[in-house]
């Protein structure tokens, strides 16, 4: 159901991943779009109000932990009028196969948006095999 | 005073669903946009704003001295971001681009939405619109508009006392 999917931009995590945390804040699951590429895969999350002194990113065997922390400055005696979206962290866990390369994992982070580039391991790019006519 | 002008964000280009609601809200909502929508027609919301064209999120908040709004637009650039003031409508408009690297690809999972959107805020009279700020920082838009000082000063604070 990829057009349900689409139509959650941020939603709040249902229980925190991977045991308690230490701050009180809410945790938003971030959403993602996952591409593969030829030689790698692509993890592309939407974390608005992330830097990238903000974000963390951990492989701990196969699983890759995004986890990025909001700073929010929020003025006192404000009125909200229109309140649609909340302010709290991101996490969000994936497991990987060893498919990736997990040495080469590099990310960056632009305008809020998180990609993240696994390149699949050596031996299992794809590869076309030359087919050469018997002489 | 503002309170009145400002609440209605323009009824078509609202998100379909707000899923970051606890249960009780979300009914709560749904039965108010149901009588809300009741008497002007039974006009289907087109498909597209109801399977994720992409709507930023917006927060409408208001201090003594300023109104600031501020919108979700992870992924964006601010070129592609277009403020517009006039009288009494702020008007955000852009459009969210798929990257364009990305072809001859083999999608896993697509939860991110793109697309062109346009939202319009009603403002109460008394901004000074000279002094309107945008700003554009980490995926979060951010306009600042700041009450002329007449406005500043009408807001007056009542005593209530006890007899």
């Amino acid at each position: 159901m990829p057009d349900m999917a689409k139509d959650i931009q941020k939603k709040e995590a249902e229980s925190p991943e991977r045991g308690e945390r230490t701050r009180t804040r809410r945790v938003y699951t971030p959403v993602v779009d996952i591409i593969e590429r030829k030689d790698d895969i692509i993890v592309i999350a939407d974390m608005p109000g992330v830097d990238e002194k903000s974000v963390d990113i951990t492989i701990e065997k196969n699983v890759l932990t995004i986890s990025g922390a909001v700073e929010a400055v929020i003025p006192e005696n404000r009125t909200m009028y229109v309140n649609e979206y909340g302010i709290g962290d991101y996490q969000r866990v994936f497991t990987l196969t060893d498919e990736v390369d997990k040495e080469k994992i590099q990310a960056s982070v632009k305008n809020g948006m998180l990609k993240i580039v696994l390149p699949k391991a050596e031996a299992l790019k794809t590869r076309k095999i030359a087919v050469k006519t018997e002489a | 005073m503002a309170k009145k002008t400002i609440v209605p964000v323009q009824k078509e280009s609202l998100p379909a669903r707000r899923e970051d609601l606890n249960p009780f809200a979300l009914l709560r909502q749904e039965m108010n946009s149901l009588f809300d929508n009741f008497f002007s027609g039974f006009a289907p919301e087109s498909f597209e704003t109801r399977l994720g064209a992409f709507s930023p999120r917006v927060d409408i908040a208001e201090t003594d001295k300023e109104i600031k709004v501020t919108a979700e637009l992870p992924g964006m650039d601010d070129k592609d971001i277009d403020v517009a003031l006039t009288r009494d409508m702020l008007t955000i408009r852009g459009e969210k681009k798929e990257e364009k690297e990305e072809k001859g690809k083999n999608y896993y999972r697509m939860e991110r939405s793109y697309g062109s959107f346009s939202r319009s805020v009603p403002l109460p009279s008394e901004i000074d619109t000279n002094k309107v700020k945008a700003d554009f920082k980490k995926g979060i838009l951010t306009v600042t508009l700041p009450k002329t000082p007449q406005a500043i000063k009408e807001t007056k604070k009542i005593q209530v006392k006890a007899e």
